[in-house]
């Protein structure tokens, strides 16, 4: 079991960067975005597609990566354009659309589960230390640094440069942040653009390990919720942890013969109780009133 | 004084699809106050947001300095020297003063003018802005237009819900704005306050001017005001519009 819960915490640094991902969306924008992860593995297919038409790989990561940074900045536009007054539960309904559109575009370029897994590239594929049965390859390394690297770094850029102070007050008050000065349309894409540019690099690093068929990769936005919940859509450094923790339920579920084939649900499960465990202590009519 | 710094000419905004405020001219002077007064509902916040750039300006021209704003976005026209005190005190709560007044910081503007203004704000630069009292908040908002260099100052009912000590101590703030050669466009509730650190005033009826002239003419007249506020003068209402406030 421990062996299945140190395989698990292997995939636990990808799903923090996921959740990272949904998270800086919605501390920068305002907006929770089912598509992150549809928009990131559209992102990933442009560069495998690319390889297999002969193009080098960093060239293909580059047109993969851009790829991904100009759909998402385009939701962005969009978002900003015609929704910019909107709520945020029509922002994220918005997104919702564009995740059915994007997974039944993806699945018609790319092919489905049974058809359409394509051999991502494998660079940190190598074995870096064993822990007990368990050998854990570079990319767990390579995914925690990356997930490290976002939570401080982001950090640092909110709190000590003059665009995060701009990025701050865009999200706390987005049409004052205009009143005062801030190019908020502008900074929003921007926002949107780097947001899925790393989603892009995110699938990637995930692909090798889960199958690498679109839908698979389209649909792990369902854990990137999970992990942004228990950051509360709001700390960085809780969210690396959730993204840790998801890993290790995986690998524990794994591990169980009789729920083995049921794993997939976890997720579910930890927004359902994150969801109750918030609002145990609010009257009724608050907490549906939110 | 060297003419209008901000001029408006037959300008209506929209509120949604709902036209609000009809073909309103208006001329604010550098280095004075100019005051818009109006009943509940009269148009003054949403010709203030159709200025800045927040409310739909459907038909007129707005020009800042000579410089046309009308179809400039919202942050364009704060960029040209257009700083707006919104009605709700809008700081950024998780920021800390120091970080509001940075944020909006622009030009020649520079964090000690707004301390030598508010010294309240700089025993507070560390502190949260949500943490500050309403008053601090609102000096706070009023420095944060003052540090982004503006040439005009819309300020819209800065007074809601604060006591009127404090009250008195923003208008004396006012005052120092137009002393450093800002024009002030400003919506106030207690008319007669107002027109004491007004040169020129405005005032509108379901949306349209119905008397422009120096402020001089309607201080301590609650009568006349009352009758531009609501048309008809009933007797003995006079107070009402101008009263209370002082």
């Amino acid at each position: 079991m421990v062996n299945s819960v140190i395989a698990g915490l292997t995939g636990g640094g990808v799903y923090a960067l996921l959740g990272l991902c949904v998270v800086l969306t919605y501390r920068l924008v305002a907006v929770v975005n089912f598509a992150m992860a549809a928009v990131g593995a559209m992102g990933a297919f442009v560069m495998v597609s690319l390889m297999d038409a002969g193009l080098g790989v960093w060239l293909a990561l580059l047109a993969g990566v851009i790829s991904g940074g100009a759909l998402s900045a385009l939701l962005g536009a969009v978002l900003v354009r015609w929704f910019g007054d909107h709520d945020e539960r029509t922002k994220a309904a918005v997104t919702v659309a564009l995740y059915v559109a994007l997974m039944a575009i993806g699945l018609r370029l790319f092919g489905s589960t049974t058809t359409g897994a394509r051999r991502f590239p494998r660079p940190f594929d190598a074995p870096a230390f064993t822990v007990g049965d368990v050998v854990v390859p570079q990319s767990v390394l390579v995914s925690l640094a990356f997930a490290v690297l976002i939570t401080v770094g982001v950090g640092m850029l909110l709190n000590r440069t003059s665009v995060g102070l701009r990025l701050q007050a865009l999200s706390e008050r987005p049409a004052t942040a205009q009143v005062v000065g801030i190019a908020a349309p502008r900074l929003a894409v921007a926002v949107w653009a780097a947001i899925g540019a790393i989603s892009a690099l995110v699938i990637l690093l995930v692909a090798p390990r889960l199958g690498g068929d679109f839908s698979t990769l389209g649909k792990l936005i369902t854990t990137a919720l999970a992990v942004a919940m228990v950051g509360a859509f709001r700390s960085l450094p809780m969210t690396l942890a959730g993204g840790l923790l998801m890993g290790c339920l995986e690998g524990f579920t794994a591990s169980l013969g009789a729920v083995q084939q049921y794993r997939g649900v976890v997720p579910f499960l930890v927004i359902v109780v994150l969801l109750w465990w918030r609002s145990r202590h609010e009257v009724w009519d608050t907490a549906h009133s939110r | 004084m060297s003419g209008p710094v901000l001029s408006l000419k037959g300008v209506s905004v929209n509120r949604g699809e709902a036209p609000i405020v009809h073909d309103v001219s208006l001329d604010v002077e550098a280095g004075t106050v100019t005051v818009v007064l109006g009943a509940n509902g009269a148009g003054k916040t949403t010709l203030m947001d159709g200025i800045a750039g927040l409310a739909k300006a459907t038909s007129g021209t707005i020009q800042l300095g000579g410089t046309a704003m009308e179809r400039l976005p919202v942050y364009k026209r704060a960029q040209a020297g257009l700083g707006y005190v919104e009605q709700a005190r809008t700081v950024f709560r998780t920021l800390t003063v120091e970080q509001n007044l940075l944020v909006s910081r622009s030009g020649a503007g520079d964090l000690e003018t707004v301390y030598g203004l508010f010294p309240e704000l700089d025993k507070r630069r560390g502190l949260q802005a949500g943490h500050l009292s309403g008053g601090e908040q609102q000096m706070l908002v009023l420095g944060r237009a003052l540090i982004s260099d503006p040439k005009v100052v819309l300020i819209d009912e800065m007074s809601l819900g604060l006591a009127p000590v404090v009250v008195r101590r923003l208008m004396h703030a006012v005052k120092d704005l137009v002393g450093l050669g800002i024009a002030v466009l400003l919506i106030e509730q207690f008319a007669n306050l107002a027109l004491e650190v007004g040169a020129n005033a405005y005032v509108l009826r379901k949306g349209r001017v119905v008397f422009d002239g120096p402020c001089d003419e309607l201080r301590g007249d609650g009568e006349r005001l009352h009758e531009f506020y609501f048309g008809a003068v009933p007797a003995g209402a006079g107070a009402e519009a101008g009263g209370e406030n002082r």
